[in-house]
């Protein structure tokens, strides 16, 4: 249906060519993974079939692209619009409209459709998103925005759609959703469907081939659990394999003889494959019973929030809340969207004031005091790292807090900083202009430069690719030393998994679940209500009747068995 | 006292004004005058905004400025821009009523005043009233209907998508400006003015960043509205039809423009 032939592109002004010598089939029906890491030219390729490049984007590029034998590259923009549909990882700036419904009729409508409103309303149907038709963009959560933006690409009722990232944005239950969605329009409706996606565990579930770009070529193409077996070749590109196909090749590497099993990629795979292998070792649960009198850090008593709505009443979103955060504590917070997470630090450093209720800090009633009065004693890293780039350059953007407090030694100070995250390389570069680890780790840097004994960070891995995310954990594990309290608001389990040491659950504004990470995962009450899916590698460990939280835990409970 | 000064602190908090800019442009849309069609809310308009600057009978305007006066009442206009009306007639004519009339002058120097205060208002409570009950779509497609070009039409409704993704932006790095430097001590009368300086600066150094990310932003609209055939619908007339059918008269607008219409006649003839 799609072949790519010798394809290459280059940006102009760039040096190097994106695509060199893209050679590709895609056939009807196919449900596709491309995968690469950041620069292997994944988004490029996708344009070059949405007919962007070269229609749009003007850049040098040789080769042919077809699409059922017409010549995609000199098909006006609409016409290929009309066959195959593209959602963005951005996807909030591809919503024009203001209401639900007229953003998913826009395309039908511009391209002269007389039932315009009624494939609008067709294609919301298809996204689950039909009780919401007549809503405002803005009352929609992030997981309904990216449907709609789907919705939007649909609507033109394309054979092939290509979504850019479909869920690095999302919570588990939404991101499964949206996959779920994919599979039926895949299935039922005949639609050829392509996506970009670093999270491994869901290609392996939904996908039945994967696409290996690796510098603007093609590796490989093949079905795709096979090609999440090839461990080695996807961590040199950067791509994580299920945590299940790892645990399971390092167990098969160590355990000499046995190389012959093929490695597992789902979870049924998984069950299977362990289950043959020795029994797992229920790992010694260590139940650390602190008894030593922690000292309060923290403390919020009959808080009560309230929101002011466009339309109709405030609503209320805390109702005597309580809660203690200790010093020294690293806490995960976690929930579905909505669930009081961000209300929550925003009430801690002082943006938003209860409607009753009082704060403490260090003893001291802080309710009353502006957010600038408690900067230097607690301090937030927002989850869209742009906004705290205010500065023109990554270093004056570190020292400027310092300076503006006139903190003496502040160029060493934020020397140090760049230093320790990595950030010497581009220290004088304008930080918006940096790939998203980059500037992350420089929002990182900027958010502790007050050194402040409590420490807010929404979302840190959010919007990242695997490797990076990798690397961010890494950089939030040189924090631990350096500030005493540490709170984070996300949704990535295995950050929680790896980094914290107490686990708070919130649900519909409610702590539910407060506890270790032992307390909250084996918790299945809990992990229902506030929508929490523990890391594959988890949910592994505990269908064999052991317990592990990261990769290494899950293969060491099965050398001690060979131990003994 | 500390209670209210905080009170009216928030109110002019960022948050406060994002609330009452959507309120004004997605909160009143089940009010009667949301629901008359917008050809005969702009034809309405311009008689309202024109009319009332040729008149030059009190009575007459006092009747028309209660007309207008009643239809901002059915538009369930946020309190804000109430306030910002109030204000601008003040500032436009309504102080120079009351030094006038400070310094001694008579009835005979007030009606003159006092009149272009009238018609000032008259038209300020008609566009009130117009563009509130209009959601942007709606004013959009009305004024595409009178032959106004799309890209104006779509720039309204578009302006209105982003407003608020502009100002939660702007809030965020006004707020990396407020919690990263270190506002001058606010006390006593000098530490005020120095306060409010501070703050002005900051908001002025926001808009850099705001418009850098806002370009970033916009780099995937643009692609976007070229993928969902913005300009290829622009080029082409037939779309453009399409777009204005969904427009319809409905007996609303009929009775709408009769009382509009009696009440007129009705001044007219209690005016002489």
């Amino acid at each position: 249906m799609i072949k790519i032939k010798d394809l290459h592109f280059t940006y102009p002004g760039a040096q190097q060519a994106t695509l060199n010598g893209v050679n590709l089939e895609i056939q009807q029906g196919e449900f596709v993974a491309i995968i690469g890491n950041n620069g292997s030219g994944k988004s490029t390729l996708c344009k070059t079939l949405n007919g962007l490049i070269p229609n749009f984007i003007v850049g040098d590029g040789s080769g042919r692209v077809e699409y059922n034998g017409e010549d995609l590259w000199n098909m006006p923009i609409g016409k290929i619009a009309k066959r195959i549909g593209y959602v963005y990882q951005d996807f909030e700036n591809q919503i024009v409209c203001p209401t639900v419904l007229e953003d998913a009729a826009f395309s039908c409508l511009n391209y002269g459709f007389e039932d315009y409103m009624e494939k609008g309303i067709d294609a919301l149907n298809l996204c689950d998103l039909l009780a919401k038709k007549d809503d405002y963009i803005w009352q929609l959560s992030g997981g309904q925005l990216h449907l709609l933006a789907l919705a939007g690409a649909l609507a033109l009722a394309p054979d092939v759609l290509i979504l850019d990232e479909p869920i690095a944005q999302l919570d588990p239950a939404h991101a499964k959703q949206m996959y779920d969605i994919l599979k039926d329009l895949n299935e039922k409706h005949g639609k050829t469907i392509i996506v970009i996606e670093h999270h491994s565990e869901y290609i392996a579930d939904y996908c039945q081939t994967a696409i290996l770009l690796h510098e603007g070529r093609v590796l490989w193409k093949k079905d795709a659990r096979a090609a999440l077996r090839e461990c080695q070749q996807l961590i040199d590109c950067h791509i994580y394999p299920p945590q299940i196909t790892v645990a399971a090749q390092l167990l098969q590497d160590q355990k000499t003889g046995v190389k012959s099993a093929v490695l597992p990629t789902t979870f049924s795979e998984g069950k299977v494959f362990f289950q043959a292998m020795d029994s797992l070792v229920q790992a010694d649960v260590i139940h650390t019973h602190n008894d030593v009198e922690k000292e309060i850090a923290v403390e919020l008593t009959d808080i009560t929030v309230q929101y002011r709505s466009v339309k109709g009443d405030p609503k209320t979103l805390f109702d005597n809340f309580n809660l203690n955060i200790f010093k020294g504590d690293k806490i995960a917070l976690i929930g579905s969207n909505g669930a009081g997470k961000t209300t929550l630090m925003k009430l801690l450093v002082g943006l938003l004031k209860p409607k009753r209720g009082k704060i403490k800090m260090n003893g001291v009633d802080v309710t009353s005091y502006r957010a600038e009065q408690l900067a230097s004693h607690i301090s937030l890293v927002y989850q869209n790292p742009e906004q705290m780039l205010i500065k023109e350059s990554v270093r004056a953007d570190i020292e400027f807090a310092m300076k503006e407090r006139k903190v003496a030694n502040y160029q060493e100070q934020a020397q140090e900083l760049i230093a320790l995250f990595d950030l010497e390389a581009i220290a004088e570069n304008d930080g918006r202009l940096l790939s998203g680890g980059q500037m992350r780790r420089a929002s990182l840097a900027i958010g502790i430069a007050l050194e402040p004994p409590i420490l807010l960070l929404d979302e840190p891995t959010a919007n990242l690719d695997i490797a990076t995310r990798q690397e961010i954990i890494r950089t939030l594990e040189l924090l631990k030393d350096k500030i005493e309290t540490v709170i984070i608001a996300t949704h990535d389990m295995q950050l929680v998994c790896e980094f914290a040491t107490r686990i708070l659950v919130l649900s519909s504004g409610e702590v539910i679940c407060d506890g270790s990470r032992e307390f909250v995962f084996s918790n299945q009450a809990v992990r229902k209500q506030a929508g929490i899916e523990p890391p594959a590698i988890y949910q592994m460990a505990e269908q064999l009747g052991g317990c592990a939280y990261t990769v290494n835990e899950f293969v060491q409970a099965f050398q001690k068995e060979q131990c003994v | 006292m500390k209670a209210v000064t905080e009170q009216l602190w928030d109110k002019f908090s960022l948050d406060f004004l994002r609330n009452q800019v959507l309120k004004n442009a997605y909160g009143n849309d089940d009010t009667i005058i949301a629901k008359i069609d917008p050809r005969t809310l702009l034809i309405w308009y311009i008689f309202f905004g024109v009319f009332p600057w040729f008149m030059h009978n009190p009575t007459l305007l006092l009747g028309l400025f209660i007309f207008v006066a009643v239809t901002t009442r059915l538009a369930k206009v946020a309190p804000l821009v109430l306030v910002l009306f109030c204000f601008g007639v003040f500032t436009q004519s309504g102080y120079l009523l009351i030094v006038s009339w400070f310094f001694g002058g008579n009835l005979e120097t007030l009606a003159p005043l006092l009149i272009m205060t009238l018609k000032v208002s008259i038209t300020s409570l008609a566009s009130i009233t117009v563009f509130s009950g209009l959601n942007p779509d709606r004013l959009a497609s009305g004024l595409l209907w009178f032959g106004c070009p799309d890209q104006f039409a779509f720039s309204i409704a578009f302006a209105y998508r982003i407003l608020p993704i502009l100002m939660e932006e702007f809030q965020n790095i006004l707020l990396s400006y407020r919690l990263r430097g270190q506002a001058p001590d606010n006390s006593g009368w000098r530490g005020k003015i120095r306060y409010v300086i501070y703050q002005v600066r900051i908001i002025m150094l926001s808009f850099l960043p705001l418009m850098l990310n806002i370009a970033k932003r916009s780099r995937t609209t643009v692609e976007a509205l070229e993928l969902r055939g913005y300009r290829y619908a622009n080029q082409n007339k037939v779309i453009k039809k399409m777009k204005i059918k969904m427009l319809q008269l409905s007996q609303l607008d009929f009775y709408f423009a009769l009382i509009s219409i009696a009440w007129l006649w009705g001044c007219f003839v209690v005016a002489s």
